[in-house]
Formats: structure tokens, sequence, C-alpha cells
């Protein structure tokens, strides 16, 4: 078959499967979006801001675990999808992105909407490639979704000159069966003599720690965590990113851990005497002050990126490999030893975490309270939320305080549900990404739970959800203010509040809301608070925006002290820490 | 801190020395000297042709040494970053070498 470069780029797209492009045209890519209207296999969506389309496309795969692909223009389309780019990569996520560029013998002149995109994106790509001929590009994509869903996942660059999608330009079309890429990773396999030192580390520990990230998501490892802990019975945490890895309301689970962790959590990790880190990388919001981590613990680090291992936290046992593989090995051999282990053996730390939890763990019934005399908490916004959705919607959040009360206070049960920009935190995440995943799952229930801030940063495409009549659910815990960095200077500034006000400037949100065509509901009282909330969730067919007004004075706790604190270093309330 | 020195087979590919370069920038690491060289003697990397099962042609591959001086622990972080490129055929210190991604403890290179 011969095919133009356009032609060849989309059919190639097809041929990977692809149902939904998220983009926004421009000169250099004329010619491809003509392609695009001369096909109907994969729907285009034209979102309202690029940064909306990496954000959607993000959240598309997080939700899915399939790769989600953008279009730019060149120029400016390219510069304003590095945000959402940077986000996908700080979090791993499989992505493609397809930039247009100037023509060829333009290239390094200046020309208009020329901007060097390979250099731009290249510290927040896993890998891009230049288009250099027509017939590359079949095997050009074919190796970028290779490379964006294999080992530790992450977004692909594919930049390609106008002039090599010119329509009159025939070349050879065969799209790659397989790839190989001699100079990339091939999947590597845990060792069989490290599976043994974990479950030998396991059988000689009394108080031992599993702590899950967002690896164990990727790998699509949940099962097999789950698998492994009804066989050893420990503590479970999960990092921001791994939430729902692990079934939140299994009476094993700590809750989250970290900066805005529960009290448990923290405690348990510093006390413990042996941590498995299953895909989670010791961030700095994890460890607090590294050299005073978790300072009796044996740590195993379970990763598929060597870099990750003994980056931050030494690691005394190391087990590379996709987490799935590495966890099947650890569950097969387990089973065959398990009259060895005398799970009683955890009893007394089980009963100390416990007791952690009953003195100072998350209240999670403040959404009790419907009284006049108190101002609508943010943290019983979003206990209704997750009553009144029954722990089984697809949430999505923003950056600030309403994204820490949304992990701490929603349950998940189940991965890929919680969809949130951990490792960049970026305001402007929570409405594109919740698009993306609509569109995946048109019959669940897609909530946003965001900031007054945050939302500001891509409202632009409430515009987008009127279009293709996305019925999402938009909470935003509205504080009159950039809450979290108000935190900050309440703590750390002495209360000086510089520049997290918007002053009178705030848009009355259910009225811009409907005025897209969407319906908006304004909640200020606390008594209206539970049934605002189910109104939402009556309506199925449109977009339903709450505004929910909540106390401005709201802190976010536990937090840990910084600088030079340890894990169990933790403010748990205005003025009192541990 | 001691200078270091390490060897890297790469892909010989437009933008490919930038990654290398720009790594060492954006990890904070200091690059003292660079050389890079288009391979055409291949008869010391025949064991990588065999183990890869590939034949290298004239002008597809380079080899670039990098001095730099950082301490110890970060050599071990700086190679396994760069062993993530992928272009990166092989990279080696003066103890160990990653091979496609998996680590031997010597220096082939
Ligand atoms: C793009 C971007 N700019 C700035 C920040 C820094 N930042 C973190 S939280 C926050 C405040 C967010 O305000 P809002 O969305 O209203 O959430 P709240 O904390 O009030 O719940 C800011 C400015 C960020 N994370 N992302
Ligand atoms: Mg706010």
């Amino acid at each position: 078959m011969k095919l133009a470069g356009n032609d060849m780029l989309i059919q190639s797209l097809i041929n990977e499967g692809v149902e939904y492009i998220f983009g926004y045209p421009g000169g250099a890519a004329l010619h491809i979006y003509d392609s695009i209207f001369n096909q109907s296999e994969m729907q285009h969506i034209l979102v309202r801001h690029e940064q909306g389309a990496t954000h959607a496309a993000d959240g598309y795969a997080r939700a899915t675990g399939k790769p989600g692909v953008v279009m730019v223009t060149s120029g400016p389309g390219a510069t304003n999808a590095i945000t959402g780019i940077a986000t996908a990569f700080m979090d791993s996520i499989p992505m493609v992105v397809i930039s247009g560029q100037v023509q060829s013998h333009l290239i390094g002149t200046d020309a208009f909407q020329e901007t060097d995109m390979i250099g731009i994106s290249r510290p927040i790509v896993k890998h891009s490639f230049t288009v250099d001929h027509q017939s590359n590009i079949p095997q050009i994509v074919k190796e970028a979704f290779h490379i964006a869903t294999s080992g530790r996942q992450g977004p692909v660059v594919i930049d390609i000159p106008k002039d090599l999608t010119n329509p009159d330009d025939l070349f050879d079309y065969e799209y790659p069966k397989e790839v190989n890429i001699r100079s990339y990773n091939p999947p590597i396999k845990p060792e069989a003599t490290q599976i043994e030192r974990v479950v030998d580390a396991i059988f000689n520990s009394k108080k031992p720690v599993i702590y899950a990230g967002g690896g164990t998501i990727s790998s699509n490892a949940s099962k097999e965590l789950i698998e492994l802990n009804s066989y050893i019975n420990v503590p479970v945490t999960n990092t921001l990113m791994g939430l729902g890895v692990y079934p939140a309301t299994d009476d094993k689970f700590m809750g989250m851990l970290g900066m805005h962790g529960t009290y448990q959590a923290n405690m348990a990790m510093h006390n413990a005497d042996l941590i498995l880190a299953i895909g989670a990388r010791f961030d700095d919001r994890i460890t607090n002050t590294p050299e005073k981590f978790a300072p009796k613990a044996q740590i195993v680090h379970f990763d598929v990126d060597h870099s990750s291992v003994s980056k931050i936290i030494e690691a005394d046992i190391a087990v590379f490999g996709q987490v799935k593989d590495s966890l099947q090995a650890i569950n097969k051999l387990i089973k065959d030893r398990l009259p060895e282990l005398d799970i009683t053996k955890f009893d007394d730390w089980h009963a100390q975490i416990s007791k952690w939890k009953s003195e100072h763990g998350l209240n999670h019934n403040l959404y009790k309270d419907s009284s006049d005399e108190n101002l609508i908490l943010p943290q019983a916004a979003v206990q209704h939320i997750y009553q009144e959705s029954k722990g089984k919607a697809f949430v999505t959040s923003d950056v600030g305080q309403h994204q820490m009360f949304a992990a701490q206070y929603y349950h998940f049960d189940e991965p890929r549900k919680w969809i949130n920009s951990g490792g960049l935190g970026t305001m402007g995440f929570g409405l594109p990404s919740a698009m993306g995943v609509k569109l995946a799952y048109p019959d669940e229930e897609v909530i946003c739970i965001t900031g007054e801030g945050s939302i500001q940063m891509c409202i632009q495409e409430l515009s987008t959800c009127s279009q293709y009549k996305l019925p999402i659910k938009i909470f935003n815990i509205n504080n009159l203010a950039l809450g979290m960095v108000k935190q900050w200077q309440d703590m750390n500034y002495d209360g000086r509040h510089s520049s997290i006000s918007y002053e009178d400037s705030l848009p009355d949100f259910k009225e811009l809301a409907e005025s897209y065509g969407h319906v908006g509901i304004k909640i200020t009282k606390n008594s209206d608070l539970k049934k605002g909330i189910e109104e939402a969730f009556s309506i199925k067919d449109k977009l339903v925006f709450v505004d929910i007004y909540v106390d401005p004075n709201e802190h976010v706790y536990p937090m840990l002290v910084a600088p030079n604190g340890s894990l169990k270093d933790m403010w748990l309330a205005k003025g009192s820490k541990t | 801190m001691i200078e270091r020195q390490l060897t890297l087979i790469m892909e010989n590919k437009p933008g490919a020395l930038a990654r290398v370069v720009g790594l060492f920038h954006q990890r904070g690491y200091n690059i003292d000297s660079l050389h890079v060289d288009s391979i055409e003697d291949f008869i010391p990397y025949k064991f990588i042709e065999d183990e890869l099962d590939v034949k290298f042609s004239k002008g597809e591959v380079s080899r670039l040494v990098i001095k730099t001086t950082v301490a110890d622990t970060l050599m071990r972080q700086i190679l396994r970053q760069i062993n993530k490129l992928i272009e990166v055929i092989a990279v080696s210190d003066e103890d160990s070498t990653y091979l496609k991604g998996i680590l031997r403890d010597e220096n082939l290179l």
C-alpha cells in the first residue's frame, strides 16, 4: 500500500488501536488534520488549550492503562503541551505526543511558529523522535508506543516537519508487527536468590510494613499485592500515587503515608523493622529527612527502574523487574513455605498500630454534623461525596488542600480510580483528566474534586465538556484562597498571607457553569450540604458543577514537621505536634 | 570526590549526544571533559555484537568518554541514569558496566 506521510501517521495510530486523540490544530499540523478528517476509526477530541489535551490523554491513560495520544501544532501548540508532558513524566504515565514542526528546509531559521520541541521537551520525556523521512513513520510510531508502554512507562514525543506529511508524496506503507530496539532494555526478570532473601526477611520480621506506590498500579499488580497480604497479613500503606492498589476499606490498610499521611501510617513506617517498598520511590514527601527515615528498618525495594533503587534510601535487598512478576514469584515461594510462618507473631504490631489509630487517626464521621453553627468542613464535603458515590467513582483531583482531603477521606478500593498529579503537582490537571476518564468509561461516575484556584487553570475545558457531552461531576472545594499556600504561610510565615486571595474577583461558578450549558449548584450552608450533593448525583446526563463554600481557615493535618523532621514528627492540629 | 571516567557506547543518532549532556546538567552533575568518536574498529566490541545478536556498521555507533568529579555514591546513580537513555547500548565506570540494561561487575568497555 502506498500512502502519504499524513495518512501514514494516522494509519499507524489506527494500527496501534488508538481510540481517541486529544489535540488542537494549527499550520504545521494541517495535513495531519486532513487525514484525521478522512477517517472514522479514531475520534479527535478538540480541547480548548493544549495543556488540556495532555491532561485528558493522561487521565485516559491512568484510568485504562493504555497510552494517551496527543496531537499539537508547532510553536505555541507544542509549548502549551509542555506542562502536561512533564506531569505525565513525573508520574510515569504512558503517552505519545505528536507535534507538528515547520518544514524541514525552514528548521533553524526562526521560521514562523518554529520552536525546538525536541530540545524543550528533552528533560521531561522518556524518549523523543524527529521524523526524517516518510518511510520511517510506521517504525517510529511503533517504537514510540513500545517505549511509552514498556519498562518504566512515560511520555514520548514525535516531532514531524510539515513537508513530511505532504499529501502528494506517496511511499510504501506497512505497519511493523514487532519492534526490537537493540539499545533498549529487555524486560528484566526478578532474580530467584533475591526473592528468597525477601521471603526470609518477611519470615524473620516482627514489625513489617508494605509501602506500595504508583509503580504497583502501572504494573497492574494490585491482585498480586492483595494475594501476598492474604498470606502474610501485615499492615499496608499507600503513597498518594498508589491509593487504591490495596483496598482502603481492608482492616490492614493504614491510609496514605508521608507529608499528609495518617498518624498510624507514618508511625508504623518509623518504627518498622522491615519495609517492603513496592513500586514506590522514596520521594521527599514520603521520607521527610532521609537520614532520619525509618531508622530500624531493613529496606526491600521492588522496582522496574534501577535508578530509583538506592537513590534516596539505600536498599538492603533490591528486586529489579516488573512489580507484577516479582510479586508473583514471591507469592509462589511463600505459598510453598507457608507452614513456616506464624502470623500471630505480628499481633503485638497490629495492636500497636490500632492504638496509634485510636489516638490520632482521622475522623471519618465529620459528615454527620449538619448544624449551621459550623461552616462546612472541606473534609466533611469529601466524606459526603464518598458516601453518595458509594466509593465507586473515578476521582480526579487538582493540587492543594482539597487534593489532600480527597486522598485522606475518599476510600479507594480499586486501582486506577484515584487520578491526580502526584509528582509534578500540576494545578489544572483535574478537569481535563476527568474528560479523558469519562471518554474511556462513559457509564461510570467520574468526579473531579478541585479548588477554586486550580479549576481556573483549565476552566476553558468546560466548553469541551459541553461539546462532547461529558457528564462529569465537579466539586469545587471553595475556600476563597490558594489554601495550601495560605496554610504554609500560617505555619511558617506568621500568617503573612502574601498573594493567596483573589479579593472580590472570583466568578459565580454556578452561573459560569450554566453559561456553558451545564448545571450549577451552589452550597453555602452546612445544613444544605447533603441535599446539594445528593442532587448532584441524581443528575445523570449533564455535567454538574457544585460550588461548595467551605471554612477558609481549615488546615490539612497530619503534616510532617520540616525541615529536619522524621516520619514520627507531625503536626496533628493547629499548634499541636507529636 | 575523585575524578571518575565513564565510557559509553551509543547509537550515533541526531540528538543522542544532547541527551547525555542534558542529563548531566538536569541531574546536577558536572562534566570535566568529554570526548566523542564514531567507532571504526569493532573488534574490541565484538562481545556486544554477540551478546545483542547484532552487527554494527561503520558510522552507526559512537563511543563517548566523559570525565566527571563526583562522590562514589553518586557515581552509581549517574551510571543508572545514563543506562536509562534509550540510545545508550552500554555504559561503564571503572568497576561496572551496564550492557543493554543488565549490570556486570567489571569494566567491559
Ligand atoms: C501550576 C501550579 N502553580 C502553582 C502551584 C503551587 N500551589 C500548590 S497548591 C496551591 C493552591 C491551590 O489552590 P486551590 O486550587 O484553591 O486549592 P486549595 O489548597 O485552596 O484547596 C498552589 C498555588 C502548583 N501546584 N501548580
Ligand atoms: Mg482554594
